[in-house]
């Protein structure tokens, strides 16, 4: 059987970007919660010493 | 996988074990893996100290002296020369003519090769550097003085290399390439522009100087020079001496244009590559709208065909650009302006990478052309056989199909992890903590990973 993909070809270069898509989406993702995690450090150094009264 | 009926088939050539674009998949792991084995091997910079050691003093002598310079400018001006007269004179046929494979394959592609094994073998050849210089010392002679030069404008840099690299290039695959009317680039417009680059280099020179013209504008100085950088040979005070391989490439893109250079360097290679194989649907198909505002077919076809390779310059640079974006945004990163100077240089072996997965099996086939029947009938009338080797022929079994591919691929991969490595070492440089210089270097394992696959697609397309 013959399948019908003879503009099959058209389409290869998809597989190309794949490679660099799955690159810059883990980088972009890395930022993301490197960002966050520096984020939150930032917003507890912020906060106010929780001290007891006396 | 041979059931499969695609109309344009990247399988006809090439009998692969697996399908071509795995081979950009596993090109792209073999460059993640690199880059994390840098990452925790490589803390320090190593390619910043060229380590020079100096070869015996006779030998550099022998090779450096004012004999072998005269002789070696003396054989550049004489094949130039060869070059021009065959092409004005010589046959119409640009495969029967010396002044076609001579310019653009024996020089244009065997210098790049050459000079990254051995250095900067064009500079002693350099025909129009030899006649400069004899031209400034005939001054000398009758003057009892040194010519007086103009400042060179230090903001023009390498531009006019790159501009100049460019056109070259532009003549022979845009300006030659006549939509099947011809084979290729006449002989006649050949010689005609190596008549014309001549005139306006020897002017050049007078204006700025010799060495200071062959070190910015020269096109072919600045251009097989930049692959000299990669050399484990190199000259330092007038003395021939060893040096680390890739070391001399990091003091190589100091100036403007720099940048320009090494990416007019892919972008046309790229463009030469694409348009036969990935570009060639798009460009028919732009060629077409031009075409039917009534302008000629053949000026129709260049003007596509010029907008299509500025566009890949433009799109080269971009992916450069979104480089340097990347490591601008991570702390205490340089300015934009000297991350882009300072690491153009990484992108050297890719250039070299390109040059040898697209014209690698040109190379081959032409030299044969070049050294049996062009040699012996440089004009190509078939009147002459200087050297009884004017009846041979291109052998074109000399590579399987599958051997070309396969030095492709190493090429392309060995390129881009050289890449890699040197902008992984420029990172330590700019970078102290070697933890901010790796994440600076996710953005240039995303540049090279794109290169590497879309040099790959462009070789699959053209298959």
């Amino acid at each position: 059987m013959i399948l019908p993909l003879a503009h099959l070809g058209h389409w290869l270069w998809t597989f190309y970007v794949v490679p660099v898509l799955i690159v810059v989406i883990g980088i972009l993702r890395t930022r993301s919660v490197q960002k966050r995690r520096e984020d939150k450090r930032d917003a507890s150094r912020r906060r106010p010493p929780t001290g007891r009264a006396r | 996988m041979s059931f499969i009926p695609f109309a344009h088939a990247l399988i006809v050539k090439q009998d692969l074990p697996i399908p071509a674009w795995l081979f950009a998949w596993a090109a792209s792991i073999v460059l993640i893996a690199s880059f994390f084995a840098l990452s925790v091997a490589w803390r320090t910079p190593r390619f910043e100290n060229e380590r020079w050691r100096p070869i015996v003093a006779g030998v550099s002598n022998a090779i450096l002296g004012w004999p072998a310079q005269i002789v070696c400018g003396a054989i550049g001006v004489f094949l130039l020369g060869v070059a021009i007269y065959s092409g004005l004179r010589g046959s119409e046929a640009p495969d029967r003519n010396f002044a076609i494979t001579f310019l653009f394959i024996t020089a244009w592609i065997g210098f790049p090769f050459f000079s990254a094994l051995l250095g900067n073998i064009f500079r002693p050849f350099n025909p129009w550097r030899a006649i400069g210089r004899v031209g400034g010392g005939g001054f000398r002679l009758v003057a009892g003085q040194r010519s007086a030069h103009l400042a060179y404008p230090r903001a023009l840099g390498r531009w006019p290399a790159a501009v100049g690299l460019l056109a070259f290039v532009w003549l022979e695959v845009v300006y030659g390439s006549t939509g099947g009317v011809a084979v290729g680039l006449d002989p006649h417009v050949a010689g005609t522009a190596a008549l014309l680059y001549s005139a306006y280099t020897l002017a050049m020179m007078a204006l700025f100087g010799v060495e200071e013209w062959c070190e910015r504008g020269e096109v072919f100085s600045v251009y097989f020079g930049m692959f000299s950088e990669l050399a484990p040979i190199g000259v330092q005070r007038g003395r021939l001496g060893w040096r680390k391989p890739l070391s001399a490439a990091t003091k190589w893109a100091t100036m403007p244009g720099s940048a320009a250079v090494v990416i007019a360097s892919i972008s046309s290679t790229s463009f030469d590559g694409a348009q036969e194989g990935a570009f060639k649907g798009a460009i028919e198909s732009v060629f077409g709208d031009v075409a039917d505002t009534g302008i000629s077919l053949i000026t129709a076809l260049r003007l596509t065909d010029t907008v299509f390779m500025l566009a890949t310059f433009a799109g080269v640079g971009l992916i450069y650009a979104l480089g340097i974006r990347g490591m601008r945004s991570i702390p205490r990163a340089p300015s934009t302006a000297k991350l882009r100077i300072g690491f153009a240089h990484t992108l050297i072996p890719i250039a070299l990478a390109y040059l040898i997965a697209h014209y690698f099996s040109l190379f081959v086939y032409q030299e044969q052309a070049q050294f049996t029947y062009l040699l012996s009938d440089p004009l190509g009338t078939a009147n002459t056989d200087l050297f009884g080797t004017a009846s041979g022929a291109i052998d074109f079994h000399v590579l399987s199909g599958n051997a070309i591919w396969y030095v492709q691929v190493v090429a392309l991969i060995a390129g881009h992890v050289l890449g890699l490595a040197l902008a992984h070492d420029r990172a330590l440089v700019y970078w102290k903590d070697y933890r901010l210089a790796t994440q600076s270097q996710y953005w240039m394992l995303a540049v090279m990973i794109a290169f590497t696959c879309f040099g790959l697609y462009l070789l699959s397309a053209n298959a």
